[in-house]
């Protein structure tokens, strides 16, 4: 009896391990998409510099997670490679609690850049990073340090990329009806729907946005229902953010509407009706925080990708045949969120 | 059976025992609790497997290495626990395990039809379509035997069968033994009533600490005998029951109504009293409203009407935790399901009612010290037979398991006790043990001075139980209270007329 | 505005909804309630259903042939509720704590496939919607109802059978015994290990299925943690019917009725903030089991191993 419980209690520990060890800690792929731009960082030889990143859902999620790997791949090539910089992830670590662990491991490891990619990780740096005054530490997206001056906050103007959406979408639809589905209520995401919502209304005095919120940023199949939803209430243009969104994008497909993404490119899914999608590209501000580490600053400042840094771009659908007025006033709108003359969210 | 050797941790249940059966006779077996005589028939059952010996089958040894083993070689076992599914019904757990004639789908009406057939020819009626939980004991016991001769045992084991039945079922129930053993089939009988053994056996086997004593055919035994045979001494089978003044009304009911579990009336105004330093007997056919009228008195089940007092106040819907607080102990007949907790050692089972106050409780630590003191008391008082007392009360023959309760709601000085078959399937010497103690509580007064005695119910079917022991006799028919006689007036005849609702006018 | 919600659209659009979002709770449901009315609780459904899920979508996407996906589903399945009957019957593992270790693996072991195997969010060409003839033409309901995928016609189908089954065939009947009093059913020759094997297996097969209904019928798509605990709600669903399968059935619609009328609610704009329309199906199905439901008693020896003693 007592033998049997023993390997009982080894079997769930094997589940638990490989359960553990499986999404973590995968070595980033060294072999890399040529950098979006040149940079001429000071690389020491001698030992290279290392970065740590723990997401809340898979790097491959097309949505938020990705756009922080990406990134970074694209940093390690401009440095020239796993030579100078090495990086490891810790992905779908949507328990807060494992985040911390492994930040906090990280951290003891001596990284030198720990990037704690998710607002609700804020909690936990919190109380980790003054324990490791030496190591830097960046969390996003929000703009606070805590005030903490080993802390870097990085955050996404995604309401301008929601606003160049919704200024399309409003000129696309011939329902009048847009849909946008939303995964809770705050932070980016609330940020991009309430851009999105306010493009809409400017572009299309007659058109009208429903939006729905599912409480969740994994539940794939109720953001499949949300989008029914639009499709019920006649919408004939749709976007969406978070990860989950893919199960929209399938109703969206399935029922001709087009889709308007963002966080990463979802053309992939489904290259009929994906007309663009707002790109986040955190290379450069990651850049400018290693910089910053070189020179001995390492943490205190908060940094935002915005269309005008070029951290937020619009990526078309080459296979989607967007009207070239579309498309013009979709490039105006981009230069006048660049130029100030748009004020996205007054 | 020969010599078959069965060890449990800290316990030579069977040593070496040699045991035989013939084709149709009744062969009984006698012991005190814990002699091991469940554990010998699980062993002929498949149930459980032997350490060593050799079982025999007209001569041919056989494996039984399981209950399906045993039903293919004609055994069938009626447990001392009844084996039955509370949530199903009587037809399901009769179909329970058969193949059915209609392949993978239940045949649950032609099953039905058999049971009511069965029932007819033997007696024994019971509703194929009644859950079993809304069951009497003794209406469970029924089911059990339909389940036995349902599929067609050629030899039937009874653990203890009558331990629950009425004088007239018992009466009944051997009726069938008798046309069983015409029929050629065997039955191995295990009781602790002597006088029953003596009516039905062909052949008597007396088992003691797990070994054979001896074995005796009929009409070569006597009552003393036996009983010396079991215990190892002489025991004496009077009791003394002192003269007492009743005092003040302690329990009281009056018109009391409630519900049975199927919605039916099962208490239809009852009224009763109870006095400090008295035993009221309640006589009753098994199912005619004592289980309800129990669980009315201790919180256990709503009163649709009526009151319930308590010394004087208003008990009527208070809940079980402050009755005890008000000195009632309650000796509840579903002693496996509603009187201990199986998973719980012997010691922990004895303090269960006491656990949270002093000795055994400190600012909420449990004092393992105390509780092993008292527990150790407890044990050599009501002489439980247990390996230890941190032993498992599901490891304990069932007779001992009685003890234990019985040991720790005696043990509180109790001012009401109301007791449920208190001495159901205990040895002689325990019988007595416990009798003595009521007899003793009720009597307390003349000892300390102050103090009355406690007001004891004592619910029973047990005739002989209740001559003995009470003051005063009711019988309870069909929810209501026929007459109440004082013992010296009473004769099992009329009671049993009483019992059976016929009033004296008729 | 409240009105705005008893339009012909809005209903249909929450009926439609709501019987798709039941189906893999139906699959996942009806499977756990077998195995804990065999008395086994079985917390790793959500496990079972993601590599139910993955198995089936990496065999159409290799296939092609939606047949194939759901065998893979149902092997995947079937094999992960063997090793749970072999962890919770063999070795009388305690069963709420293996459950867990197997909803981890599912999770685990799913991701890790998904990342070798695939790499990304891919998309299949999963079973279509199937329009039944004749009955698909009712007018209004017709299309509700008869014009949805294989898989969601077979998660209702197997509502009556599996009641029937339990109630009356005789493994249904072997089921509830061993559920509720093993050692009467072991005195009766009843197998207590086959039959909760059996039944936790069977549970596994459904649970694959519940994934694959998700990942080849309803979304055809596969990515992490897709499930995101419907396994873990489909086991409160089972408590919640009051381990009947007509109670899971009521379960499942209630639960997923309200969450399509919560979008709805969203959608039209009705002024309720977003974050109490997605707490109304978990706070309307507690209201409706406090209220309605009368109290029921799991069965007897649910999450009890069977040891016969000696
Ligand atoms: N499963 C078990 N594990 C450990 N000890 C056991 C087990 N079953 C029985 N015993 C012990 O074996 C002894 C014989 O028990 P058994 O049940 O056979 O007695 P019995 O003669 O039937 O008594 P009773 O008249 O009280 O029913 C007892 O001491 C009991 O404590
Ligand atoms: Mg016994």
């Amino acid at each position: 009896m007592n033998k049997l419980s023993k390997l009982a209690v080894m079997i769930l520990l094997l589940a638990l391990a490989v359960s553990a060890c499986a999404p973590a800690a995968t070595p980033a792929s060294p072999t890399a998409p040529p950098a979006a731009e040149p940079t001429d960082v000071p690389v020491e030889a001698a030992e290279p510099f290392r970065v740590a990143v723990v997401t809340p859902s898979a790097n491959n999620d097309l949505a938020f997670s990705q756009s922080i790997h990406d990134a970074i791949v694209l940093v390690q090539a401009a440095m020239g490679g796993p030579e100078n910089m090495q990086y490891v992830i810790s992905e779908s670590m949507f328990v807060v609690d494992d985040a911390g662990a492994a930040i906090r491991d990280y951290a003891s490891q001596g990284y030198d850049l720990v990037i704690a990619h998710g607002s609700q990780y804020g909690g936990v740096l919190q109380e980790i990073a003054p324990d490791f005054p030496d190591i830097s530490f960046a969390w996003g997206t929000t703009v606070d340090t805590f005030g903490i001056p080993n802390v870097f906050a990085y955050e996404a103007r995604s309401e301008e990329g929601g606003y160049v959406n919704g200024i399309i979408a409003a000129a696309l639809t011939e329902s009048n009806v847009v849909g946008v589905v939303g995964p809770i209520e705050t932070g980016d995401a609330k940020l991009y729907v309430d851009g999105f919502v306010a493009g809409v209304n400017a572009g299309n005095a007659d058109a009208q946005v429903n939006a729905n919120w599912i409480g969740s940023f994994g539940d794939v199949a109720l953001a499949s229902e949300a989008a029914q939803t639009h499709v019920g209430a006649g919408a004939d243009v749709m976007a969406g953010t978070a990860q989950m969104v893919v199960g929209a994008i399938g109703v969206a497909k399935d029922n001709g509407i087009l889709w308007l993404g963002t966080q990463a490119s979802q053309t992939a899914l489904a290259p009929e009706i994906v007309v663009v999608n707002q790109i986040y590209d955190w290379s450069g501000i990651i850049l400018e925080i290693i910089d910053l580490i070189g020179q001995g600053t390492l943490g205190g400042q908060s940094f935002e990708i915005t269309l005008e840094n070029g951290g937020l771009y619009m990526e078309y659908n080459p296979d989607f045949d967007l009207p070239a007025d579309v498309r013009a006033l979709a490039d105006e709108t981009v230069q006048g969120i660049i130029d100030g003359s748009i004020n996205v969210l007054p | 059976m020969c010599g078959i050797i069965k060890r449990f941790p800290g316990v030579l249940a069977n040593d070496c025992v040699d045991f035989a059966v013939h084709q149709g006779e009744v062969h009984a077996l006698l012991g005190e609790n814990g002699a091991g005589k469940s554990t010998l028939m699980k062993v002929l059952y498949g149930l459980y497997r032997p350490d060593d010996g050799e079982i025999l089958l007209n001569g041919e040894p056989v494996q039984i290495t399981s209950p399906t083993d045993a039903i293919r070689f004609g055994i069938g076992m009626i447990h001392q626990h009844f084996m039955l599914v509370p949530s199903l019904t009587v037809a399901e757990n009769v179909a329970l395990g058969l193949p059915s004639s209609r392949g993978v789908i239940t045949d649950l009406d032609r099953v039905s039809k058999r049971i009511t057939e069965l029932g007819k020819t033997y007696g024994l009626q019971v509703d194929p379509r009644a859950r079993v939980w809304q069951l009497s004991v003794g209406q469970q016991q029924r089911v059990e035997i339909i389940k036995a001769l349902y599929r067609g045992a050629e030899l039937l084991i009874l653990d203890e069968p009558t331990a629950v039945l009425t004088p007239q079922e018992v009466a009944e129930f051997f009726q069938i033994l008798r046309q069983m053993v015409k029929e050629g089939h065997s039955v191995i009988f295990i009781s602790h009533k002597l006088q029953e053994v003596l009516d039905i056996s062909d052949r008597v086997t007396v088992l003691r600490d797990g070994a054979v004593v001896g074995s005796r055919l009929k009409g070569t035994m006597t009552k003393a005998e036996l009983a010396r045979m079991m215990v190892g001494r002489d025991v004496g089978f009077q009791r003394n029951r002192a003269p007492v003044t009743p005092g003040e009304v302690r329990l009281s009911l009056h018109d009391v109504w409630a519900r049975s579990d199927r919605g039916t009336d099962a208490l239809q105004g009852v009224s009763l009293e109870v006095r400090a330093g008295e035993i009221l007997g309640l006589a009753g056919v098994s199912g005619n409203g004592q289980r309800e009228l129990a669980q009315v008195i201790n919180g256990l089940r709503p009163v649709a009407r009526g009151h319930v007092q308590l010394e004087g106040k208003d008990t009527t819907g208070v809940s079980p935790v402050e009755l005890i607080a008000q000195g009632l102990a309650y000796i509840p007949e579903e002693r496996m399901r509603d009187g201990m907790i199986r998973d719980f050692s012997v010691a922990e089972n004895l303090i269960l009612r006491e656990h949270a106050t002093a000795p055994f409780a400190r600012r909420g630590f449990l004092d393992f010290k105390a509780i092993a003191r008292v527990a150790a008391g407890h044990i050599v008082d009501f002489n439980v037979k247990t390996p230890s007392q941190e032993t498992l009360a599901k490891n304990l023959s069932g007779g001992n398991i009685q003890k234990v309760i019985l040991a720790r709601e005696l043990s509180r000085e109790p001012r009401v006790i109301v007791a449920a078959q208190p001495t159901r399937g205990l040895d002689i010497g325990a019988t007595i043990y416990v009798h003595e103690r009521l007899l003793d509580e009720r009597s307390r007064s003349l000892r300390e001075e102050k103090r009355h005695g406690a007001a004891i119910l004592l619910i029973s079917e047990d005739l002989d139980e209740i001559l003995a022991l009470s003051d005063r006799i009711a019988v309870i028919y069909e929810g209501r209270i026929m007459d109440i006689v004082p013992s010296e007036e009473a004769t099992p005849e009329r009671l049993g007329l009483l019992m059976a609702g016929v009033t004296k006018e008729v | 505005m409240i009105e705005s919600l008893f339009t012909a659209q809005v209903l249909l659009g929450i009926l439609t909804s709501g019987i798709r979002l039941a189906t893999p709770y139906l699959y996942a449901g009806i499977g756990e309630t077998f195995g804990q009315r065999s008395g086994v609780l079985n917390l790793g459904v959500e496990g079972q259903m993601l590599l139910g899920a993955f198995a089936a979508f990496y065999a159409v996407r290799q296939t092609g042939n939606l047949w194939l996906g759901l065998l893979a589903a149902i092997l995947v399945g079937g094999l992960m509720g063997l090793a749970m009957a072999f962890v919770s019957v063999t070795l009388r593992a305690k069963q709420g704590i293996s459950g867990i270790g197997f909803f981890l693996f599912g999770l685990g072991m799913s991701d890790l496939l998904f990342q070798t195997l695939l790499g990304t969010v891919q998309t299949v060409s999963g079973f279509r919607p199937l329009a039944i003839p004749l009955l698909s033409r009712i007018p209004v309901l017709g299309p509700v109802f008869f014009n949805q995928s294989f898989l969601v016609y077979a998660a209702y189908l197997l509502v009556p059978i599996a009641n029937y089954v339990m109630n009356h065939t005789t493994l249904g009947l072997k089921i509830r015994a061993v559920g509720e009093n093993p050692e009467a059913a072991d005195s009766l020759g009843v197998s207590v290990s086959r039959v909760r094997y059996f039944t936790v297996t069977l549970g596994g097969v459904f649970s694959g299925l519940a994934g694959a209904s998700l990942s080849i019928a309803l979304l055809n798509v596969f990515q992490q943690g897709m499930t995101s605990g419907l396994g873990f709600i489909a086991v409160a669903l089972v408590y919640f019917g009051g381990w009947r399968v007509w109670g899971v059935l009521a379960g499942s619609l209630l639960f997923s009725m309200v969450n399509a009328l919560q979008l709805w609610v969203q959608v039209l704009g009705l002024p309720i903030p977003s974050e109490f329309a997605v707490m109304m199906p978990y706070v309307l199905t507690i209201v409706a089991l406090v209220v309605a439901v009368q109290r029921v008693r799991p069965p007897t020896a649910l999450t009890k191993p069977f040891v016969r003693e000696g």
